[in-house]
């Protein structure tokens, strides 16, 4: 695939390879901050736990397609230490799993181009399942559940949710992008 | 011919490369802070990022209490036209009364009044955040009970505010006893398949002492949590390791989603609280009767 571009590869001001169109790129913004308010109103202020979906991973995964992977990987430890700092036990590791799927995020735009409803679908469903696998890799022992119960049948679940929520924020993206 | 070569890299490549590398060195580093440092950066976002989410919660907690009190004071307003329309079993009716003033009332003044607030976020499953903390007298280890019985213990003391276990959390622990003292262990979480299968068992007893279904368990005293918090009631045979050891599953008195507002011990406070919980209070939080099965 041709990169008629003059800017850095991964830096700030250059064409991205997989990221929105510029006229799509202000509403992904706005909708980053909206969901990561949501995303603590859900979860802290109404105090919903798991019937609310993961918009963190959301917001996080929508950044690392639109800025460098140095940004991503920041985006990403900021969004894990919030989460972290309300789980005493397991410090860190929604850190470092954040920080990782950040990177990771970012780096599927050399690989994968557009932003067809099957590709935003998948691209939130193995991101927020990576997320939760990693999480539960690194959350210990002592907390860790059965891999079964909280991967498969609860990430399955959890990335499932993120995904149909991702296909309605695709639809509201392009629906105000063309409007 | 044009001959391909490698793409050019250009210093704003090379600078996102190595800041990617320090985050994720950074966020590496986390895992193996001190405890210190990891509340230091929990307490800062919590009292920054975080405050006004935390806010919302307690501000809602506070408005479900009000508008259950609103729903208490009109239960007792009808209580009080029901009994000046019959002038009939006034005592009765004062003894329920009394009962509803709660364990409030009941315990020292040593025993802080909080609202129970839960983050509800990845690894934060059996925690929860108390709204007192060392300037209410509060410390580590306290016991976090409610109206029925022991809802966990504080994990954690900051200046105005405390994180605490409830019992689904794998470390929780808590020496007990029988209600009539015949019988001592250890009560503690057994992680089930699945997060709904957790529950307490009494480890510990000798095997000879068969304990009856039903029979309340109290915290010992045994450790930092006082005597006489009722924990649950028996509720069948665990395990029987030889000719040995039993261990018996509880009924919890406390279901944790259930607690919004709690007693927290302060400093001081007294070492034998039987008396906080007669017989008669172990309904369970979460509604189900003593008979009821166990879950």
């Amino acid at each position: 695939m041709a990169r008629g571009h003059d800017g850095d590869r991964w830096g700030r001001g250059c064409w991205r390879p997989g990221s929105l169109t510029a006229s799509r790129r202000p509403v992904v913004w706005v909708l980053v901050v909206v969901l990561f308010l949501l995303h603590f109103i859900l979860h802290i202020g109404f105090g919903i736990g798991r019937a609310a979906p993961d918009l963190l991973t959301i917001a996080l995964l929508l950044v690392a397609r639109e800025v460098g992977l140095g940004s991503a990987a920041a985006a990403g430890l900021f969004f894990g230490l919030l989460e972290d700092s309300l789980s005493v036990l397991a410090f860190g590791a929604n850190s470092v799993t954040m920080t990782a799927v950040g990177m990771i995020g970012s780096l599927t735009r050399d690989l994968f181009m557009g932003d067809s409803r099957l590709f935003v679908v998948s691209y939130l469903f193995v991101g927020k399942w990576t997320r939760d696998f990693a999480h539960w890799i690194l959350i210990g022992d002592e907390l860790r559940r059965p891999f079964t119960e909280e991967v498969l049948v609860q990430g399955g679940m959890g990335a499932l949710y993120v995904a149909a929520i991702g296909l309605v924020l695709t639809l509201f993206v392009r629906l105000t992008a063309e409007s | 011919m044009v001959a391909y070569a490698p793409e050019r890299e250009t210093s704003g490549a090379r600078r996102q490369v190595v800041i990617a590398a320090g985050m994720a060195l950074m966020a590496a580093t986390t895992l193996y802070l001190s405890d210190d440092a990891q509340q230091r950066i929990a307490q800062t976002l919590q009292a920054s990022v975080l405050k006004p989410f935390i806010w919302t919660q307690e501000t809602l907690a506070q408005a479900r209490f009000r508008a259950d009190q609103i729903g208490f004071l009109q239960s007792e307003v009808d209580s009080l036209t029901a009994v000046l329309s019959t002038q009939g079993a006034l005592l009765d009716e004062n003894r329920g009364l009394r009962d509803l003033l709660g364990l409030a009332e009941r315990a020292s003044p040593l025993y802080v009044r909080a609202t129970v607030t839960r983050p509800g976020t990845p690894g934060s499953e059996s925690m929860f955040l108390v709204d007192v903390g060392r300037e209410d007298g509060v410390e580590v280890y306290a016991p976090v009970v409610s109206a029925h019985g022991l809802a966990g213990v504080i994990r954690d003391v900051r200046a105005r505010d405390a994180v605490g276990m409830d019992w689904t959390h794998p470390d929780f622990r808590a020496a007990a006893m029988l209600e009539d003292g015949s019988a001592y262990g250890m009560v503690e979480n057994v992680r089930g398949q699945f997060r709904e299968d957790d529950r307490l068992v009494l480890n510990g007893t000798a095997y000879h002492e068969s304990l009856a279904n039903g029979t309340r368990v109290l915290t010992s005293g045994l450790g930092a949590i006082p005597r006489g918090i009722p924990i649950g009631r028996i509720d069948g045979t665990a395990e029987k390791q030889g000719t040995w050891l039993k261990s018996y599953w509880l009924r919890p008195s406390v279901e944790p989603g259930s607690v919004t507002h709690v007693l927290v011990a302060g400093t001081g406070a007294s070492l034998d609280v039987t008396d906080l919980w007669p017989g008669d209070t172990m309904a369970t939080d979460g509604g189900g009767a003593a008979g009821a099965p166990a879950r």
